[in-house]
């Protein structure tokens, strides 16, 4: 009812090998998203549906005192006003990790406040319009606490440290002390938003002790656990289904509580109800990229070689959540450095929980550690790259392990080859423009490859369509295109005749699609299910005495293009269809799996409904990451301190890419994002009311079409097949870390400014 | 505001009569009472351009109009912009050849700014293109492919 059938025609001859693994094929999700037809989760027409808003706290601490809501109860079409008085009561859920949960009731509506825009109750109506005007009638007082608005608050304190974030290796302070160079400075990025384009929401509707939930997932099976538990029913009773996702980048692979109030007020009602944040509710309902500081001080010889690295970071978390954003990982690895010290604390303030936006932790951490290096590059007087391959890591330097592959050095060559980099006069305020001084920076990036399991079905029907099904999802990255190339290539059939559904929970499992993950994980299980459906295929086609091949008594077949035929070509040729014809299969169908064989059913579901049982990237022999180089060029006005980015060269190693066209859009997005955060991004906290201020698209600056020039982006990955079945490495997170450093190195090279503090706005430079 | 009045759209050449009250959106008639989903919500404050459609061939953000604002004249969405029989719109088969989106949900108003902008005459070149159509964002990021997709459909509404 939901999934629509994504079979049309796409490609033309230019597309090459289209139908193979790395081949250019256009999405064949694309179609669909042009026209109009593709349905997102909440724009399901259900007979009955009523419409839900939500009211949120207006003060950042306290407590609820009274929350007067006759008013919307008398207001036209309202059919329920839900305070935590009146909503029922739901069992607490466990984590992420799947710890089991302490015995005391969930309230998705707060009597608590922990910040400004928590959920404190919720109007239920006929219609959208009646909802949202008997929401503005709820009047909620409050008994008003002292609250910390944010990290530079004097009542922050210095925070908790989180030890397992440790690394020490050497003696970095008296290594630091006794270098004849040293940098040290101060790195912060303020709050950033996943600012995705679709609102959260979703539609609940219950039938009997069933929940079926409509809402954009990053995470299928985990939000279905996490809904089952809240409710106390069976996993198996919860479907969540997610066609289309309109973005997430991190924000959409939890169950909120947002969600938890349209449920419960669907179950109330007996009708399906719909809740979907607005816009303004997006910046709260969530926790978008913590605000983060760190110091980094590089002690190294008169060489630029780095002879020690100490790095101090803190992020912000909430009063009532954790989340640690990993400064110090891209830190520990980057460079070559015989001692090393990070460590990281983290400080509660009044702000909804922090959460995971693209590349959470590598993003902040290259931001400190490839500024820092810049640094030392003019103290010492080196070329920024020659310095970055001075000290280039020939091994994981934290974990002491090879690396699977690093083509580093070669996006250092490749994007300095095609942006000119030799061409670069090395003086700051060397470079200009008429009154637009111009400057050339470079930084690098780089992500882990995270590995975890994941199920496929291959499904080949009696018409030789081939059909594949997971519970992973596409919020753009192109799982479905990737999918029907990896089925089309494992089969030998054309990608024409492949449909692939996803987002769906009844479907074979899958785990959570983030930290880069899915495209590795799920190319490897359809290419295992589609392995064993072939299998099936030629064993029936030699087997089976009515098959028009039983009597060549051949070992094996071969699949091209749909056909089946003899290796040697003696003998018929015949469609699938022929084939599963004459013998009279209606289909073959098989699933497959990347969980080691012996895996329990519990072992399955918790690889599935948690992210307790991920691959470590250190795993084994080797340290699996994706590496990037950006080089960019950036025009500031000299009068008005105005930055606009000119021109983007980056190679980036993302490993074997499945589909070069839909990889080379997400390392642009990444890219964008990252130019984003450099020049605009910030959100900006009221320190009066702990609110924050510009929660809405005209004052969150995302960046628009004109704030972008031309970019180009250069593979230079090659398969690695420690990282992946098919050889591919982690794309979507990889491309932004790094960008927002290479900016802030270009404008200290047109400007002598250095900006340490992201955005890196006008007032900062004049 | 609760009483319901009646009112006529025509929409992509067809006419519906609604029993609506006075206050609902243009955008919320199309998703809600139409099922004319294409046209997307993305701020519902005239801020991200994901709810553009065409008012009388003009784009019009569809979130900051009135249904009752707009009768009697020609409203044409995403959905009405393909011909009867399938085939694409030179601008949609621009976007799906330069691979000019991610998620998809900026995309039906990119479209139509997009139709809008050459038909202005707004996308002589690159830097026209960006800035007219910087009111539509797009946080997948595409945009250096959705400047490329314009520009090719540019050039072939001019041969």
């Amino acid at each position: 009812m939901t999934i629509h059938d994504l079979r049309t025609r796409h490609g033309d001859a230019s597309d090459g090998n289209a139908d193979q693994v790395g081949g250019r094929l256009s999405r064949v999700d694309g179609p669909a998203k042009i026209t109009g037809a593709a349905k997102y989760a909440v724009e399901q027409q259900l007979e009955g549906l009523a419409h839900a808003v939500l009211v949120e706290s207006t003060v950042p601490a306290g407590k609820v005192h009274a929350i007067d809501t006759a008013a919307a109860e008398r207001a036209p079409g309202v059919l329920l006003v839900l305070t935590p008085d009146t909503i029922p009561p739901l069992k607490t859920a466990s984590d992420w990790f799947g710890t089991p949960p302490p015995d005391v009731p969930y309230c998705p509506l707060a009597r608590d406040i922990a910040f400004s825009g928590q959920h404190v109750a919720a109007v239920v109506a006929e219609s959208f319009e009646q909802a949202v005007a008997a929401a503005a009638l709820v009047k909620v007082s409050y008994d008003e606490a002292p609250a910390i608005a944010d990290l530079s608050d004097a009542k922050a304190g210095d925070g908790i440290p989180i030890d397992m974030m440790t690394k020490e290796w050497g003696e970095a302070e008296a290594a630091f002390a006794a270098a004849p160079v040293r940098i040290c400075a101060a790195y912060n990025t303020p709050r950033e938003y996943q600012a995705p384009m679709e609102p959260h929401g979703l539609i609940a509707v219950w039938q009997g002790d069933r929940l079926t939930v409509w809402e954009p997932s990053q995470w299928l099976d985990g939000m279905a656990r996490t809904y089952a538990e809240w409710f106390a029913i069976p996993f198996e009773n919860v479907r969540l289904v997610s066609p289309y996702i309109g973005g997430g980048f991190g924000s959409k692979a939890l169950a909120l509580s947002h969600g938890a109030v349209a449920a419960s007020a669907a179950k109330m009602l007996g009708r399906p109800v719909r809740l979907v944040m607005s816009r303004p509710q997006t910046f709260t309902g969530y926790g978008g990229r913590a605000a983060t500081r760190q110091t980094v001080t590089l002690g190294a010889d008169r060489d630029g070689k780095i002879q020690s690295i100490v790095h101090r970071g803190v992020n912000e978390t909430s009063m009532d959540g954790m989340w640690v954003e990993p400064l110090g990982s891209v830190t520990s690895i980057m460079y070559a450095t015989p001692n090393f010290s990070s460590k990281q604390n983290v400080v509660r303030v009044n702000s909804v929980v922090p959460g995971a936006m693209r590349a959470p932790g590598e993003n902040p951490s290259a931001f400190g550690i490839e500024s820092a290096i810049d640094e030392l590059a003019y103290e010492v007087g080196i070329d920024p790259l020659e310095i970055r391959l001075r000290n280039y890591a020939e091994q994981d330097p934290h974990a002491r392990k090879a690396w699977s592959t690093r083509q580093l050095r070669e996006a250092f060559a490749a994007g300095a080859e095609t942006f000119g980099w030799s061409k670069r006069s090395a003086q700051p305020r060397s470079m200009r423009d008429g009154n637009q001084l111009i400057g050339w920076g470079v930084a690098a990036g780089t992500y882990p490859v995270r590995r975890a399991y994941g199920e496929a079905l291959v499904r080949i029907l009696a018409d030789g369509t081939v059909e594949v099904e997971s519970s992973s999802i596409d919020m753009g990255q192109g799982t479905y295109t990737i999918l029907a190339q990896t089925a089309a290539e494992s089969l030998g059939v054309p990608a024409d005749n492949v449909v692939v559904k996803l987002g769906d929970s009844r479907f074979a499992r899958a785990g959570v699609t983030g930290g880069s993950r899915l495209a590795g994980i799920m190319t490897g299980a359809v290419h295992k299910a589609a392995g064993a459906a072939l299998d099936q295929l030629v064993g029936l086609a030699i087997s089976d005495p009515r098959s028009p091949f039983h009597a060549l008594q051949a070992n094996t077949l071969v699949v091209s293009a749909g056909r089946i035929a003899s290796p040697r070509g003696d003998g018929p040729e015949v469609s699938i269809a022929e084939l599963l014809a004459s013998v009279g299969a209606d289909q073959i169908e098989a699933k497959g799996d990347t969980m080691p064989a012996n895996s329990t059913a519990e072992d399955r579901y918790k690889a599935y409904t948690t992210i307790a049982t991920p691959l470590s990237h250190t795993d084994g022999d080797y340290s699996r990451h994706s590496w990037c180089a950006h080089f960019i060029e950036v025009r500031v006005d000299e009068d008005f301190g105005t930055v606009r980015v000119s021109r983007v060269v980056s190679a980036l190693d993302s490993g074997r890419l499945y589909n070069p066209k839909l990889a080379e859009s997400q390392w642009k997005g990444g890219i964008i994002m990252g130019i984003g955060q450099a020049l605009l991004e910030e959100g900006i906290v009221d320190r009066r009311h702990g609110r924050i201020v510009n929660n809405n698209l005209a004052d969150y600056l995302v960046p628009t079409n004109a704030d972008i020039p031309d970019i180009e982006v250069i593979s230079v990955g090659i398969p690695d097949l420690h990282s992946s079945v098919l050889g591919g490495k982690g794309v979507g997170e990889l491309a932004i870390v790094g960008v927002a450093p290479a900016i802030a190195n270009a404008v200290f090279h047109a400007t002598g400014k250095r900006v340490r503090d992201l955005p890196i706005t006008l007032e900062k430079l004049i | 505001m609760t009483s319901q009045t009646t009112i006529h759209l025509t929409i992509n050449g067809h006419d519906h009569s609604l029993e609506i009250e006075p206050r609902v959106t243009l955008l919320d008639a199309l998703r809600d009472r139409l099922d004319l989903t294409g046209t997307k919500k993305g701020c519902d404050q005239g801020q991200c351009g994901a709810c553009t459609v065409h008012v009388d061939g003009e784009r019009v953000l569809a979130c900051l109009t009135l249904a009752a604002q707009v009768e009697g004249r020609a409203i044409t969405t995403i959905e009405g912009l393909a011909q009867e029989d399938g085939t694409l719109h030179v601008v949609q088969a621009a976007f799906l050849q330069q691979d000019a989106f991610q998620c998809g949900y900026c995309t039906p108003g990119q479209i139509m700014s997009a139709v809008a902008c050459i038909r202005e005459g707004h996308a002589g070149s690159d830097e026209e293109i960006r800035e007219y159509m910087a009111g539509n964002l797009c946080r997948c990021g595409a945009y250096p492919h959705i400047v490329a997709a314009v520009r090719q459909a540019a050039l072939e509404v001019a041969s």
